[in-house]
């Protein structure tokens, strides 16, 4: 569906995007995760029309996208990062104006309306103007504006805020809709959002792709498949040397996260701990997480 | 087309649900019309300032100095000062020396001293002296006008009283009495009447040139005087444009205060295009089948159409509150207004195009309204300023929008004669916009 090749996009002397190819295939839902900054916004705005690349193609069913074609945008919908609403008008005036861009009229546009309110249970305040709804109402809406004209493809620049009720309703109506054969790309920082929504998953920094993948693909490139995670500090800093040669140690916000070798045996670590006299209670053994991926790969975690 | 009217209709339903914008739109018009109306004195029987403290200290015993001191206080410019108040509230007049003290104390700002030596047997003319503390131009202009109307308005008689006193000098009693005898005798030979009392008043100083001998003052107007001048020199008027106006004072300024208030109207909308750029409002429409041109070109529209509005609710004002007659140049008043409203959004939207800032738009949108309202006569007649700024104000959309306000409503002039004000204002507006397009296509706006 959406083919991107070798595509490069300079701001200036940065370089946002670095030689990116992808292909996002129909019904997926795909994401893009990275850090603020890792290029995930240029690309969605070059997906969207907004921008033209420096070099490189992008084709949505074959076709070229460029921001001087706006019929090639017909089929997709974006919802930007921020809330664009116009906020002195109702919601029915709100999704009434964007669906009319896309040559939606009379009562096919009342239809979608009803439904697309409906949908992100906002029927009863359909003339209220946007102004007065709660962040949670406005993100929903911000949604199923970009929904209207029913896209093949919908581009979420991270559009779920901070709001963790809205951001659930967000999360069920795109589950919905992709099962209803929508292609999504969802871009976000969050790993948790990443983990739960997304088929596919890029991991984006410093406007390259790192990795592509299933979850379980990604993770697979890990060269461990465990992560014991321990508190930083004197207690167990004679520990630290004992583990040296026996995996990947890193330490994140006062927490030492040990990645053993495949050959390692977990009864070796606790017989060390023991030896210290260390309490099981300090540590916890997990699956590795995208998080952790991420910091394997570049060096920093998302959040940076 | 369509999605520049869906553009556009979004922009009116969004102005119709936003109160401040409409008040804008409606009710501040009149506001504005009204309060100028009244600051300006349009249409008002009393105009001109009224109350501005003067001293004046009489030294004179000439009875016609009297009558000036009365004449000035029946001006209603002036409130006449002519007592000093002790401490114990005991009042006593006024003495030049008590002048320059309470001028300095800022008492009142402007003195009249009418001297002892009011007439002198070894001048020709009057002696007056007028102190002032010139602390405002305009009012210190106005008052020096208003005293020397006033004074003139009584000099006829202190003139010939001025001429008697001389001659007196020069020839003595006995040969100006004989003189005065054979003028009040020929004057009695020639029209008539008594040469005894012709030259009673002859030698009073009363030479029959305006000022009647009723122990009345000289009009605050001074008409007297005036007759006097106007027997000097004749001088026919005659006013060949806008003699028919109704409500000329008003039909003039209304053009200026309007494309002030417009200009001050479209900036702000400009600046709006700010708001949609931080909301994210111009991703979802480009990213939808709408593209930079259709955003601008309804901005461009709604910009039109909300000027050409806003400018009939003024011109709508100016005929209800002044009496402006509008209704009778109705069709060539609607073009000047959509040529003058079309300049005023191009304006509007090249300040959006290169500012970098909502802020810097509005601060770059008040000082440019502001220099191009004065430098284009909003304020005040171009004539009044140098030559240099007369040529750059004919530079200015406002220069041009008002001298087309004023073809229509004062000068009646004729499509023809409206055209070349018409091909300026377009050719303004398409170069505006020009440059406006070219910056937006690479400005940050649309990123």
């Amino acid at each position: 569906m959406l083919l991107i090749q070798d595509v490069i996009k300079r701001y200036g002397p940065i370089t946002a995007l670095d030689g990116v190819s992808l292909e996002v295939k129909p019904g997926e839902f795909f994401g893009l995760l990275g850090p603020n900054g890792a290029g995930k916004s240029t690309l969605m705005s070059l997906v969207a029309g907004l921008r033209s690349p420096d070099a490189g193609r992008l084709t949505l069913n074959g076709r070229p996208l460029s921001a001087t074609d706006p019929a090639a945008r017909a089929g997709l919908g974006l919802v930007p990062q921020s809330i664009a609403l116009y906020e002195e008008l109702s919601a029915e005036q709100n999704l009434r104006t964007f669906g009319a861009l896309y040559g939606l009229r009379g009562a096919d546009l009342r239809a979608r309306i009803d439904e697309a309110l409906a949908a992100v249970q906002l029927t009863d305040r359909r003339r209220d103007q946007v102004k007065t709804f709660s962040g949670g109402m406005q993100r929903r809406l911000n949604l199923v504006a970009a929904l209207l004209h029913r896209p093949q493809l919908l581009l979420c620049d991270e559009p779920t805020g901070i709001d963790p009720q809205s951001r659930n309703a967000i999360f069920e109506l795109l589950e919905a809709r992709v099962r209803a054969g929508l292609t999504v790309i969802y871009s976000t920082h969050y790993m948790e959002e990443a983990t739960r929504l997304c088929s596919r998953i890029g991991i984006i920094d410093h406007g390259k792709i790192h990795a592509l993948g299933t979850l379980d693909e990604l993770l697979m490139r890990l060269p461990f498949e465990e992560e014991i995670r321990f508190p930083a500090g004197p207690d167990t800093a004679p520990l630290l040397a004992r583990l040296a040669g026996q995996g990947e140690l890193t330490t994140l916000d006062g927490t030492h996260r040990f990645h053993p070798r495949a050959d390692y045996r977990l009864s070796a670590f606790f017989t060390q701990t023991e030896s210290l006299g260390l309490p099981a209670r300090l540590f916890t053994s997990q699956r590795p997480t995208l998080e952790a991926l991420f910091l394997h790969l570049t060096g920093r975690t998302l959040r940076e | 087309m369509r999605i520049i009217l869906t553009l556009l209709q979004k922009d009116f339903a969004r102005l119709v649900r936003d109160k401040a914008a409409l008040s804008l739109t409606f009710i501040v018009p009149f506001a504005l019309i009204y309060l100028f109306g009244q600051v300006f004195g349009v249409n008002r029987t009393d105009t001109g300032p009224s109350g501005i403290p003067l001293a004046v200290v009489n030294e004179s015993d000439n009875p016609a100095a009297a009558k000036l001191l009365a004449a000035l206080q029946g001006e209603k410019a002036f409130f006449v000062v002519t007592k000093f108040v002790n401490p114990d509230k005991s009042m006593r007049p006024l003495t030049e020396t008590d002048l320059r003290p309470m001028m300095k104390a800022n008492n009142f700002r402007f003195a009249l001293v009418i001297p002892r030596d009011l007439i002198r047997d070894d001048e020709f003319g009057l002696h007056l002296k007028i102190l002032s503390n010139p602390r405002n131009e305009i009012e210190t202009q106005t008052v020096h006008g208003i005293l020397q109307k006033t004074i003139f308005a009584n000099v006829p008689q202190l003139l010939g009283q001025s001429l008697q006193a001389r001659a007196k000098k020069t020839l003595g009693s006995p040969k100006l009495a004989a003189f005065n005898s054979s003028i009040a005798g020929t004057v009695a030979k020639t029209f008539g009447g008594d040469p005894a009392a012709i030259q009673r008043d002859l030698e009073r100083g009363d030479f029959g040139l305006g000022d009647a001998d009723d122990g009345t003052p000289a009009p605050a107007g001074g008409q007297r005087g005036a007759d006097f001048f106007a027997q000097l020199v004749k001088i026919d008027n005659e006013q060949v444009i806008g003699r028919d106006v109704k409500a000329p004072a008003a039909t003039h300024i209304v053009g200026g205060w309007a494309m002030q208030f417009l200009l001050f109207a479209v900036s702000a909308s400009a600046a709006a295009l700010f708001h949609e750029k931080e909301h994210g409002l111009f991703q979802r429409l480009l990213s939808a089948p709408a593209t930079r041109a259709h955003i601008l070109w309804s901005k461009f529209l709604y910009g039109v159409l909300l000027g050409l509005v806003q400018l009939v609710v003024l011109f709508a004002a100016g005929r209800i509150l002044y009496g402006i007659d509008v209704e009778h140049h109705l069709p060539f008043l609607m073009l000047v207004c959509v040529f003058a409203a079309a300049a005023c959004t191009a304006f509007g939207m090249l300040l959006a195009a290169v500012s970098p800032s909502p802020e810097a738009a509005r601060g770059l949108a008040t000082f440019c309204i502001l220099i191009m309202s004065a430098v284009g006569g909003a304020w005040f007649p171009v004539s009044f300023m140098p030559e240099f700024i007369q040529r750059i104000s004919k530079l200015t959309l406002v220069y041009w929008s008002m001298e087309g306000f004023d073809q229509v409503l004062w000068a009646n002039a004729s499509f023809i004669e409206l055209l070349p004000t018409l091909g300026i204002l377009g050719g303004i507006t398409a170069a505006v916009m020009a440059v406006a397009v070219w910056r937006f296509n690479r400005g940050p706006l649309f990123d």
